[in-house]
Order: C-alpha cells, then structure tokens, then sequence
C-alpha cells in the first residue's frame, strides 16, 4: 500500500464480552476509507459504535475482527500519529497552556520542534496568546478544548481524532469552534475523524460523513457533502441555505428516525 | 444583599404586629451565620478557630475552680502552662521533644518510602493491585500494639523497636490509601497520553504520578496524625526519653500538671505539622488554590 493511503477500515468488528453477560456487538464489518487531508465525519445515533470505532482508529481499543491501517501502517495500539481529542476535558491542570501545549513534544523529547516555536503557533492558532500562561482551572470550556486542539496539534499527528469535541459547550461557542477548527484544517491540511451526534456539525466540517446504523453497528452510507464548493468555505449560513444542505439535511433526519424506531 | 433587608423588614413588621416569635434581629443573624455553602475568608476562620480554643480553656478553667477533684489530680491551664515553661526550663524538655520528633521523622519516612511505590503500582496496574491489596488489607486489620511483645523480643527496647511499631501502624494504611489516591487520574488524561506518543513510564510519571501528588500529600497529612499515637504508645511500653516516657515519667510522682503539658505539647506539635502540610500543598499546587478557579 502506498505510504500515504490515508485511513482504511478492513471489515473491522468488535465484540464486548463483559464477565458471564451476553456478550455486545458493538460493530459488524465496518469498511471505510478515508484520504488523507480530509474531515471524516462518524455520525449515527446513540449505541451504533461510533466512538467505539474512533477508539479503535486511536488503538486504545483492539478490534474483535477486522484490520485497521494508517498510511499503510497497522493500527496495533496508540501512537503518536493518531492525536486524539476528547468530549471531556482533558488539558491537564498541574500545566499551564504553553506547557499543556507542549506536553506530546517534550514527552517525546522532540526538541527541535520545540525550539522552531511549534509552540507558540499553535497557541496562536486557536488563539490563546493572551492566557498562555493561565492554567486550565481558569479557562473556560470552549478555551480548554482549544488547549486540548493545539497540544494534539503541536505533536504533528497524521490523523487527529475527535470524539464529539464539542458536545459539552453552548450552541454560541460550538458554533466558533467549529469555525475555528475548519480553519486550522484547512492551513495545515490535517486529516481529521470526528464523531458527532450533530447533523449540522457533520455537514458542516465534514468532507466525507459516515452514517452508521445502530444494533449492531453498521456502516449504513457515506455521504459526500460535494456541494460545499459552490459556497464559500467556512460560510455557515450561505451553506445552511442550500437546497442540497437542506436535502441531505432532511435526508439523514430520516435515517435517524428510522434508526430510532428500530431501537424502539 | 436587598432580599434579606426585605426579609429582616417584614420579619420585624410582623414581630411588631404580632408581638410573638423570635425577636427578628436573631432570626437574621442566625440566617447569616448558618447557611449551607458558605466560604469565610481567612481572617473570619482564625477569629472563630480562636473562639473555639477560648471556649475550651475557659471550660477547662472553670472545671478545674469548681473543684470537682482535687487540684493535684486536674490542674488547670494555668498550672499546665506553668508546668510546661518549667519542663523546657529546668528539666530538659526540649531534648525529649526533639527525640520523639526525631522518631516520627524517621519512621514516618520509611513508611512513605516503602507506601509511596506500592501505592503508586497498585493505582495505576490492576494486576499489581489483586496481588498486593488482600495482603495489604489483611495487614492493615492487626492492631500494630499486638506487635509490642514481639518487636520488644526481636528488637530490644532501643530506637528501632519504637520506628518498626511505628511503621506496622501505618504503612498499611498509607499504601492502600495511596493507591486509591491513585486511582482517582481520569481514564481520559491517561487515554490523552497515550495518544500524544507517551509511553508506560512517560504516562505512569507525567500523568499517573503528578496527578496524584496533591491526593498524596492530604493522605500523608492524616496519617502523620496517626502516627504520633503509635508513637506515645511506643514510648510509654518502654523509653528513656520522649514525650511519652517523660509522661510516664511524671505518672510515677503523680504529676498530673507534667502529663497534660506533654498532651499539650503533642497537640501543638500535630497542629505545627498539619499547617506545614497545608502550607506546601499551597506552594506546590497553585492550581488548585480556590480563587484561582473558574
């Protein structure tokens, strides 16, 4: 396989088997591809493994079945290449934020990005010059997401990993960091997998969204927003008002529902 | 501010009308002396921690006046107090002070340093921790004075029968104690580590450990309480210098006045120890200082 292949999903599975209980199926032959530089999207209702399947892209869970490779290297466990971030908050709060920032470098004793101010551009980046050096306990929750974005960053992952980042935050702040995010993406062309519950984030931010079904979960469609070209990037509302938006919109508001009534 | 001026001012109105119930200037006052959820700023809780010490020595002094044992068995403060300046002054206090000091330094010590691994390998290795925690645990059940007779056979009366009492008592404890301080790191921070590259021992020590550290230093602080009554009880059984073996000491000429000095004495030096421990952890966690908090 080429070295820069991007993620691929081989027919993974997972199966739980918690002590003398049934054992769960959590995921069933789950394939998909997705290029390098682009935003994945994981979306579905609750119980259709989606964060289960995040978890297993960052190799803090092993597949039942199945294999899981980046750029042509097998997923065996966590890595450096695969940063993840995470719903809760995780910057850690014994760091200042130029130390949070820094922790993957300095743990990986990466001296020389250190020293090139990767730091500081990524402070920059998600704009926290002015708190640098503030600790976490002093943020608020949007501003300790965005810490927890740069460390990931600063450690130059080749997939970053998102598990329904900002899921905790009010709509307002969402909305920005969304915003925020796309931006960074865009400049530093990170490949990036995010799980969302949000129809709206999914369309949003992702180039390629993966609707999975649950019960066991499925890869039930991928959906390519290819529209978003005809708007300008990171323009919400000229993209909440197009007539495909609303389509695809209406579209996986029904796949939902469906999903919803099969739970029932 | 408004609401409970209102609240006094119909209260009052009511008082008046009625002329029945509490005087409403108390029921005010009591609303604003008990309400859940109140913080005191320093000074408050130094005037009312001073309140509650006046209260017990004037408690303690009038007892002693109402004469309900004779003097030379319940002195009272002042008797202590006096006692207290004469043992530093004439008979050498200072050197037993400083022998039991010496001894919980010591002991205290090796407990942490023994404790402070298991603790740590328990909390963070599952594995490690079904091995060690039923020992541990088993141990921690035997009252460590059982141990007197056998610890005075294998280790005589000297130093090192006193620091392995001491150490019986307490590490057992502390290990397990240490361990569940260690369990309390967020599965996420450990996770997060993980995924930025960090290795078993980069996340055992920049995550498992520094997380842990203020939860250690509040563990130590209690149990350094205990250990000072291993320690009494370990200079009572057999010592010829101490605080405890000054107050057996003075039970023998029935110096009552002696033996409460020594209590006093301890007390004070726990509360020394215990605002030392507080004054690190401000130091060394500013980021869990209150108004630092968001």
């Amino acid at each position: 396989m080429k070295t820069n292949s991007g993620l691929n999903v081989h027919k993974a599975g997972k199966i739980f088997r918690a002590g003398s209980r049934q054992p769960r199926v959590a995921l069933e032959g789950v394939s998909l591809h997705l290029p390098p530089g682009q935003v994945g999207v994981l979306l579905g209702p609750s119980g259709c493994g989606k964060s289960t399947l995040l978890r297993m892209v960052a190799g803090l869970e092993a597949p039942t079945s199945g294999a899981l490779s980046l750029n042509g290297r097998a997923i065996t466990g966590p890595g450096r290449d695969r940063g993840m971030v995470f719903q809760s908050y995780t910057s850690f709060p014994w760091l200042t934020v130029r130390q949070n920032v820094a922790y993957g470098l300095t743990i990986n004793g990466d001296a020389s990005s250190l020293k090139e101010g990767v730091v500081d551009h990524f402070i920059r980046a998600v704009r926290l010059q002015d708190v640098a050096n503030a600790y976490p306990h002093e943020l608020s929750g949007g501003m300790r997401q965005r810490v927890a974005i740069a460390r990931t960053l600063a450690n130059h992952p080749e997939l970053l990993l998102m598990d329904e980042p900002f899921g905790a935050l009010d709509p307002e702040t969402r909305w920005q960091m969304q915003e925020l995010l796309l931006g960074i993406v865009r400049k530093e062309h990170t490949t990036v997998l995010l799980v969302s519950h949000d129809i709206e984030e999914a369309l949003y931010l992702g180039d390629v969204v993966f609707f999975l079904s649950s019960h066991p979960g499925r890869l039930r469609e991928v959906i390519r927003p290819g529209f978003k070209h005809e708007v300008p990037a990171g323009d919400r509302e000229a993209l909440l008002d197009h007539p495909e938006y609303r389509r695809l919109d209406l579209h996986i508001r029904r796949l939902m529902s469906e999903e919803g009534r099969r739970a029932a | 501010m408004t609401v409970s001026l209102q609240d006094r001012l119909t209260h009052s109105a009511r008082g008046a009308q009625v002329g029945v119930g509490e005087a409403p200037v108390a029921v005010s006052l009591r609303r604003r002396w008990l309400d859940f959820g109140q913080s005191l700023d320093w000074r408050r809780r130094l005037w009312l921690g001073a309140c509650g010490w006046l209260l017990f020595l004037a408690g303690w002094y009038l007892a002693a006046q109402a004469g309900l044992a004779p003097a030379r068995l319940f002195p009272g403060p002042g008797q202590v107090l006096t006692a207290l300046h004469t043992l530093f002054a004439e008979q050498q206090f200072l050197g037993d002070v400083l022998a039991s000091v010496r001894r919980i330094a010591v002991s205290f010590g090796l407990a942490v340093a023994l404790a402070l691994p298991l603790g740590l390998l328990m909390g963070a290795f599952a594995r490690i921790d079904a091995l060690l925690n039923p020992l541990l645990g088993a141990f921690r059940y035997l009252p460590a004075p059982a141990f007197i007779p056998l610890l005075l056979m294998w280790l005589g009366t000297g130093d090192s029968h006193k620091i392995a009492l001491l150490l019986i008592g307490v590490v057992f404890f502390l290990a397990i104690m240490l361990a569940d301080d260690t369990r309390q790191v967020p599965a996420s921070f450990i996770e997060t580590a993980k995924t930025l590259g960090g290795g078993r021992r980069s996340v055992l020590w920049t995550v498992v450990f520094r997380h842990s550290l203020p939860g250690y230093l509040d563990t130590c602080r209690q149990m350094l309480a205990v250990s000072w009554t291993y320690l009494v009880i370990a200079e009572i059984v057999a010592a010829t210098d101490g605080i405890g073996a000054m107050m057996m000491r003075a039970k023998r000429f029935v110096h009552v006045d002696d033996i409460m000095a020594g209590i006093v004495t301890i007390g004070l030096l726990g509360l020394a120890f215990d605002a030392l421990f507080r004054l690190l952890y401000r130091w060394w966690f500013p980021y869990l200082r209150p108004e630092n908090h968001r």
